[in-house]
């Protein structure tokens, strides 16, 4: 069997190292554009800020190293241009076709720019790749920067606006949302979270959404303007789908792309032979039971894997999972799990402004939402609990030894009754 | 030759003997704030009228297809191939806390750099030829550790390992 692999990630590396493991003999072709082993985009803000050193941020080690133990064939600087999904065929840049038996699109994902006035500039800044990374990193080192605006309350924006607070800058967090974190945080939660933001020097701009660059402020669609030595972009990102998003599949239909690419539970695409994992695909979201784009390292690996595995003839699922996110900024442990925007009854445990502080919406029972300032290994066994509950009963019960791990981390016997519906 | 942990619930009493154990292996400096690898819960609980009580000593689980490993960003957690124990390198860990969060029973710790360690299932002991500290403690035979074979062949009832597989088959 002949494997093309395009893109290699995280769910691109998990990929070629589950086929080796079924198909000792098969090629393995790996394509990808960078010229460095698979990074984690997560490790970038750790770079910046000088937490771990440049060859962390690539977890499974160097190009070399992975040739060597996995014997796959590495196209280093390569670029496709088209993946021909109906002929199992990729077209490279300089004009030239291959054929394979099974192709994975593991294309990950970009930063998401929205058109902006004075966009790009060489004061703006985006935190994806590991060269943005190191850009960033050589600029603030070379340059003295008094202020900066942080464009987007997410997940990377609060780590951006972290290290550039360490490094003694002026940072204000503008966002067009109302409130931190405002696809995994409830309201109340993020207005403590902000505050305490805000005690360590960070300020934050709502309802702010941005406009322009210009040579030291940032214009926002508003009229107001904020004064920035340098802009860092953090909107979101968007999964990478051109390859076989456009019209030229050679025939019957096309691959079937909504945000992402469409898999199912094998990691297929709507054409067969053509598989996709990782940010750039969307599989299933387990609490609406719909396709979605989950960007998260672990979801690639599994999608990744399992992928793999189906590319070489075995039979794997991967169910998929549910948005969750666990974030570290400033001593502070914020996890979020399911969807913020669910309405049903609420239960909660402890002091918000303690630490450790549950907050969570069910309907009928069973969990839409948990929020926790505090503890990750609530967390851990919340999101167990979770899946549990979405993949059997309303009334699934915690097993016992869940519920006394709960408990010894501080959660009472009564709570943990209310997160499982009050059936107990 | 891979190694399974096993807890017989119905001996166990309770008695911390493995986690003290632990703690002493590992140099747990509990006045430091650090927390031991190995916990022991007692759960009281109405039943039918009365009152039961039950035990668990609980450390990592060392998954088959350990959640932590695909969840930490860094490449820290891996398998042992001898053993098949979760072990790690925290040399790159940022303290993000992704295992724990991956881990449905609680298991990494985080030293006072903030960086991750856990039970190893005290991996060395365990390739010279030495049980675990934990289950050598172990004074009822509750905790126990099992070759492969010699697991498939006791099949202990009532025991833990059976659970974890469940719970990880439904995430």
């Amino acid at each position: 069997m002949r494997y093309a692999i395009v893109g290699f990630g995280c769910a691109g590396f998990n990929a070629a190292r589950a086929i080796r493991t079924e198909d000792p003999s098969g090629e393995i072709h790996v394509f990808e554009q960078t010229g460095a082993p698979p990074a984690n985009p997560m490790l970038t803000t750790y770079y910046a800020s000088e937490a771990i050193n440049f060859n962390a941020v690539f977890p499974f080690g160097t190009l070399e190293e992975i040739r060597a133990k996995y014997d796959f064939v590495i196209h280093s600087e390569v670029k496709v241009a088209h993946v021909r999904a109906e002929s199992r065929e990729l077209v490279f840049e300089n004009g030239s076709v291959e054929s394979f038996d099974r192709i994975l699109v593991a294309t990950g994902a970009r930063a998401f720019v929205p058109p902006i006035e004075g966009y790009p500039s060489d004061h703006a800044f985006l935190m994806r790749t590991t060269a943005d990374a190191v850009r960033l990193k050589t600029y603030l080192d070379a340059t003295p920067v008094r202020k900066a605006v942080v464009v987007g309350a997410s997940m990377v924006g609060i780590k951006v606006a972290e290290l550039l607070l360490n490094r003694g800058i002026e940072t204000v967090i503008a966002d067009f949302a109302e409130f931190l974190f405002p696809v995994a945080a409830f309201r109340d939660v993020a207005e403590e979270l902000e505050e305490r933001v805000r005690s360590r020097g960070i300020r934050f701009a709502w309802h702010k959404g941005v406009a322009g660059i210009g040579e030291r402020c940032v214009r926002f669609s508003d009229g107001t303007e904020l004064e920035a030595d340098i802009v860092c972009l953090c909107i979101g990102t968007r999964a990478n789908t051109e390859l076989v998003a456009n019209k030229e599949v050679v025939e019957g239909e096309g691959v079937r792309v909504n945000r992402g690419i469409v898999v199912d539970e094998h990691m297929r695409t709507s054409v067969f032979g053509v598989y996709a994992a990782g940010d750039c695909c969307e599989g299933k979201n387990l609490l609406t039971g719909e396709t979605m784009i989950i960007g998260l390292w672990q979801n690639a690996g599994f999608q990744g894997d399992t992928a793999g595995h189906n590319m070489a003839g075995a039979n794997r699922v991967y169910r998929g999972t549910i948005p969750h996110n666990i974030t570290h900024f400033m001593d502070i442990y914020f996890i979020g799990i399911g969807d913020n925007r669910a309405i049903g009854e609420m239960v909660t445990y402890g002091d918000i402004k303690g630490p450790l502080f549950v907050k969570a919406v069910q309907q009928k029972g069973c969990l839409k939402c948990v929020n926790i300032i505090g503890s990750s290994e609530v967390g851990g066994i919340l999101k167990s609990f979770f899946l549990k509950q979405l993949s059997s009963a309303a009334s699934a019960h915690l097993p016992t030894v869940q519920r006394m791990v709960l408990m010894k981390n501080g959660l009472p016997a009564d709570f943990i009754d209310l997160l499982e519906g009050g059936l107990r | 030759m891979k190694y399974i942990f096993d807890l017989n619930t119905e001996n166990c009493v309770g008695c911390g003997a493995c986690s003290v154990a632990c703690m002493d292996q590992n140099d747990t400096d509990t006045e430091r704030g650090e927390k031991p690898f190995r916990v022991v819960s007692t759960l009281e609980q109405g039943y039918r009228g009365e009152t039961r009580w039950s035990y668990i000593s609980v450390a990592c689980m060392h998954c088959e297809d350990a959640p932590c490993i695909k969840a930490c960003p860094c490449g820290c957690l891996f398998k042992d191939e001898e053993t098949n124990f979760t072990i790690y390198d925290n040399t790159n860990c940022i303290g993000c806390h992704s295992c724990a969060m991956a881990c449905p029973f609680g298991a990494p710790r985080f030293n006072e750099e903030g960086k991750m360690v856990k039970c190893d299932g005290c991996n060395d002991r365990v390739k010279a030829g030495l049980k675990p500290a934990c289950v050598k403690a172990c004074p009822f035979d509750a905790l126990k550790m099992y070759s492969e074979d010699e697991y498939k062949q006791a099949h202990p009832a009532r025991g833990i390992h059976d659970i974890v597989q469940q719970l990880l088959r439904q995430e």
